[in-house]
This record gives C-alpha cells, structure tokens and sequence, in this order.
C-alpha cells in the first residue's frame, strides 16, 4: 500500500469519524448510523490484519473516552471486528459493494454483541431485544451509510491493497 | 516467501492477542483507574470531536425544541378551532334543553343528519323513528323556530323535509294577527343557493301590508303546525301577478337549515294541544312592554300630581303666613292708600283670614314653579311674586 492511498483512506477514515460525532447526534435515531464501525472497516480492509486490530483498538478507545462506564467495550468490539475484516478481506480477496455492505452489516452486529457482553449495561430481555431487533437494523442502516459512502468516495478509495 | 508470510501471520495474530487483551485488561480495570486514561483522551486526541458533538447536540436540542413549539401551537390551533364548534354546539344544544323544557311533553329529541346526495337536497334524515313515537307528518322543530316535517318513518330512523323543498307548505300569520298567508319555498328566477333557502308568505291579502322584520309565526290551520311556531321574518313584499289583489312577501327563515344538528321532532297530540307560549311571540311582549310603559306613566303621572299638590299647598300656607309688608302700600298724590287691581296673584296675600283651603283665586298649575318644594323648607316655597301673572 503506497503513501497515496495511505492519505486517502486517512481523509476518508477522518471524514467518517467527524460524521459520527457531528451527523450521528443530529439525527438521533434509535438505530443510529455507526460512522466509526464504516470507517473502522474501510481502513481495516487495506491494511494488515495486526494493523487492522491496533487500529481498531485506538478507534474504540477513542469512542469509549466519551462513556466512562462502557470503557474499553468499544476498544475490544473494534478489535476483533478490524482484525477480522482485515483477515477475512485477505481470505476472500473480493472488492464489491455487496461485500463490503455484508461486512458492514456483519461487523456491526458482532461489535455490538461484543459491546453490551463487555459493558453488561443491559440484562434479560432488554439484552436480548437489543441484540436481536435494534441491532440488526441498526447494522443494516449502518450498512446502507456504508454502501452509500463507499459509492461516493470511490474515486478517493478506488486504489485498494493487495 | 512462505516462511515469510506465516511469520506476518503469527506477526498479526500475536498483536491482535495484544490487543484484545489490553481492551479487555481496560474494561475490567476499575473505574477509578479508567477515569484518568478516558479524560486524557477527551481533552486531547477528542477535543475536537468533543466540541462538534456538542455543537450537534445543541442544534439537535433546538430543533426538537422548535418541532415540539410548532407541535404545541398546531395542538393549541386545533383545540381552538374545537373550542369554538364546542361552544356553538354547546349553545344549540342549550337552547334545545330550553325549549324542551318549554315544550314539557310530547317531543322527540334527534340528531339530524343532512343528506349527502344531490337528488334531496332539502331533506334530513333524524336518528329518531317509530319505536320512539314519531309519526309521519310531525312537525320538526329547532329553538329558533321550524325546520320542516317527518314524512318517512322507520323504526329507528325517519326522514324529514324541510322548509326549503318543493314540497313544503304552512299556514303563517304575523304575531298581532293582521296578516294571513300561506308560506311556501322562494322558487324564483334566481337560482343562488341563499336566495333559494328563503321562504314566500303568499295570499295575504291586499290591505294588510307587512313591515319588513315581522316576524311570520304558524297559523295553526291546517293541522301539521300548531299555531305560534316561528317560521321567520319578513324582509320585503315581491311583485307577483297577483299583486292586485294579494301580496307576496318574501321570508328569511328563522332557522339556517345548513347549521341544525340537533331538532325536535313534535308528536301529534302534543302537536294537537298547540305549542303557544313556547316561543315568545312578539306580540305579547309587544304588549307587555306597553303594559310596563303604561304603568311606569301612571306612575309618574301619580306622584307629580301629589308633587303639585304638595307645592300648592305650600305655597298657600307660606302666603297666609306672611305679614301684610307696610312699603306695598301705594298712596296717591293725597295721601290716601291706593290699592292695586284685584288680581288672583295678588289678593291672596292680602287675605290671612281666608281659609286655606278654599282660595279665592287658585293660581294656574301652569304657572306655579314645576319645581316642587320640599315639605320640609316652606321658607324656601316661591313667594307671592311668583304667583303674579305676567
């Protein structure tokens, strides 16, 4: 991966992130778009998976400084979910829009199992209600966002590691 | 190469197992020892971020904010808007208790609902039927006055006609009796919708001419009406070709049939026993102003008569208490008193003896003051001077 896609997917990476602390609270949706998991994926998937895990665990730290009680759930959700991007990214060696929106969708689900097991905020049915309705569709807006963005930012992004 | 690659690999998994495990050492830590490492965070690396959520939030606020203002005056619109069919319903409805208090006996209340197709335009159909007692041909009233007639009848539902169909005819006369006529819908030329719920009170004979603002009541002949029910007022005669020998008024009804809701249906032999004194016809209370006039007259009248007399009276003691003044005495050119003409004014003071009550020359009331003098000050009663004719 050469400097020139380093520094877009940096731009693309900052972009996403002031998104989530600038769009994600105006819009105040239940199921709210997570900018930080797109642009965790878009990173993860151009770089190495060690990398991808490292990144994830700043980026999750980061999320976490702004909930002192939740600290560190993030950090071990992104973890695992930018390691596993990157790893299955290596796998699969495939670069399209259904896929990435599968790991989007994918992603966010599982870093938010891992989140609510990590941080043990909910218990019993609530547990369960959030992971298995407003999860699902808070991954499948998050998704969607991500597609959208991805479609958008091609021309910055279009240049993607072996 | 191979080698190579499964060292990056193991490279890769030994740092995700590094990582994994410090997020997981972070979540576990306690929370006194989390603290320090998330402030530093946020007044550092977050800052930004920290103040563009906040920014976010604050714009998120204001908007929640403003669409829960317009929601709050949108409701406060609406409630308005009902308040005021609200109290319009409450009043008709009131009105309605009122005249079935009146009425006492024999009536049927029912919603009317106005009929949505063209064919009748001019009908109701009111929730009431025969299982409540209504007969075809009832009379169907508002407390402004008549709406029109039942002529179908189901058990649970009945069909009415009002003053503005075709098919619509009543005795009318004015409230002092002096018009007769037959009330019946304004068919004119013009075909307008308001001119076409006016009513025309025909036949009434030539020599009883009809003001405008007459109210026009139900004359009771017939049978379907009973006497005394307003129908409406008149607002001005029409030419017809049987001007001649007849007029023709024209009639704005006393009830908007396009604002009844709620009416009362009459049954027959409440119909039968005459409704009069139901609604206030002008007439009685014509007379009945005249009677309190009249009687608020002869008031008057009484007491300023016992005023005059009063004055009268004090007028006479003051004169016959008054001395016989020496300097009113004229003398002639010889010394030899001279006394004036006898006038009425005049003697009566120069007679003490005279006994009050029978004066010589009682003064016109006309010229005594009208101001009447209190019993109490005689002093102040107008002297013989007053008295003098002019």
């Amino acid at each position: 991966m050469n400097w020139g896609v380093i520094v877009r997917t940096a731009i693309v990476c900052a972009i996403l992130v002031v998104l989530h602390f600038t769009l994600r609270p105006l819009l105040g949706w239940r199921a709210s778009i997570d900018f930080l998991l797109i642009a965790l994926v878009f990173g993860a998937v151009r770089m190495r998976p060690g990398v991808a895990a490292v990144y994830g665990l700043l980026l999750g730290l980061a999320a976490d400084s702004l909930a002192v009680n939740t600290f560190g759930a993030s950090g071990l959700g992104m973890t695992v979910v930018g390691y596993a991007s990157s790893y299955l990214k290596a796998v699969f060696f495939a670069d399209n829009v259904a896929l990435n929106g599968f790991f989007l969708f994918v992603g966010k689900w599982i870093f938010d199992v891992i989140f609510f097991l990590a941080s043990r905020q909910l218990t019993g049915s609530d547990f369960w209600l959030q992971l298995a309705v407003w999860s699902p569709i808070s991954a499948a807006v998050t998704a969607l966002a991500g597609v959208l963005a991805l479609t958008l930012l091609r021309p910055v992004l279009e240049a993607r590691t072996a | 190469m191979a080698r190579s690659s499964r060292f990056s690999s193991r490279v890769d998994l030994a740092v995700f197992v590094v990582c994994l495990l410090a997020a997981l050492i972070i979540a576990v830590i306690p929370g006194q020892a989390r603290e320090p490492i998330a402030r530093t965070l946020r007044r550092s690396v977050m800052a930004p971020l920290v103040a563009l959520q906040s920014g976010a939030e604050r714009w998120r606020a204001a908007w929640v904010a403003a669409e829960r203002e317009a929601v709050t005056r949108d409701s406060l619109a609406l409630k308005a808007f009902s308040a005021a069919a609200l109290e319009a319903e409450n009043a008709q409805l009131r009105r309605l208790l009122g005249l079935g208090s009146r009425l006492d006996w024999g009536f049927v209340p029912a919603e009317a609902v106005h009929s949505a197709g063209r064919a009748e335009p001019f009908t109701l159909t009111l929730t009431a039927g025969s299982r409540a007692g209504v007969t075809v041909g009832s009379p169907v009233v508002a407390p402004e006055g008549l709406v029109g007639k039942v002529v179908s009848v189901d058990p649970t539902m009945s069909i009415a006609i009002t003053f503005s169909h075709v098919d619509f005819r009543t005795s009318a006369m004015t409230a002092d009796e002096s018009a007769f006529g037959i009330v019946s819908p304004h068919l004119g030329e013009e075909e307008s919708d308001s001119v076409r719920y006016l009513l025309e009170m025909r036949g009434v004979p030539y020599r009883s001419q009809v003001r405008p603002g007459t109210i026009v009541y139900a004359a009771g002949i017939g049978g379907v009406f009973s006497r005394g029910i307003p129908i409406g007022s008149v607002l001005r005669e029409i030419p017809t070709p049987e001007g001649s020998w007849s007029r023709t008024y024209l009639v704005r009804p006393a009830v908007n049939p396009g604002l009844v809701n709620s009416v009362m249906i009459i049954n027959t032999q409440r119909a039968n026993s005459g409704v009069e004194g139901v609604w206030q016809m002008t007439t009685a209370l014509d007379s009945a102003v005249r009677g309190v006039v009249a009687a608020g007259d002869s008031v008057v009248r009484a007491d300023s008569a016992a005023r005059l007399a009063a004055a009268r009276q004090a007028i006479l003691d003051s004169a016959a208490r008054a001395p016989r003044p020496a300097d009113t005495v004229r003398v002639d050119s010889l010394g030899r008193p001279v006394t004036a003409p006898p006038t009425p004014a005049q003697v009566v003071p120069q007679r003490p003896a005279a006994p009050p009550a029978q004066p010589p020359a009682q003064p016109p009331a006309r010229r005594v003051n009208p101001q009447p003098a209190p019993a109490d000050t005689p002093a102040q009663v107008p002297t013989a001077d007053t008295t003098r004719p002019r």
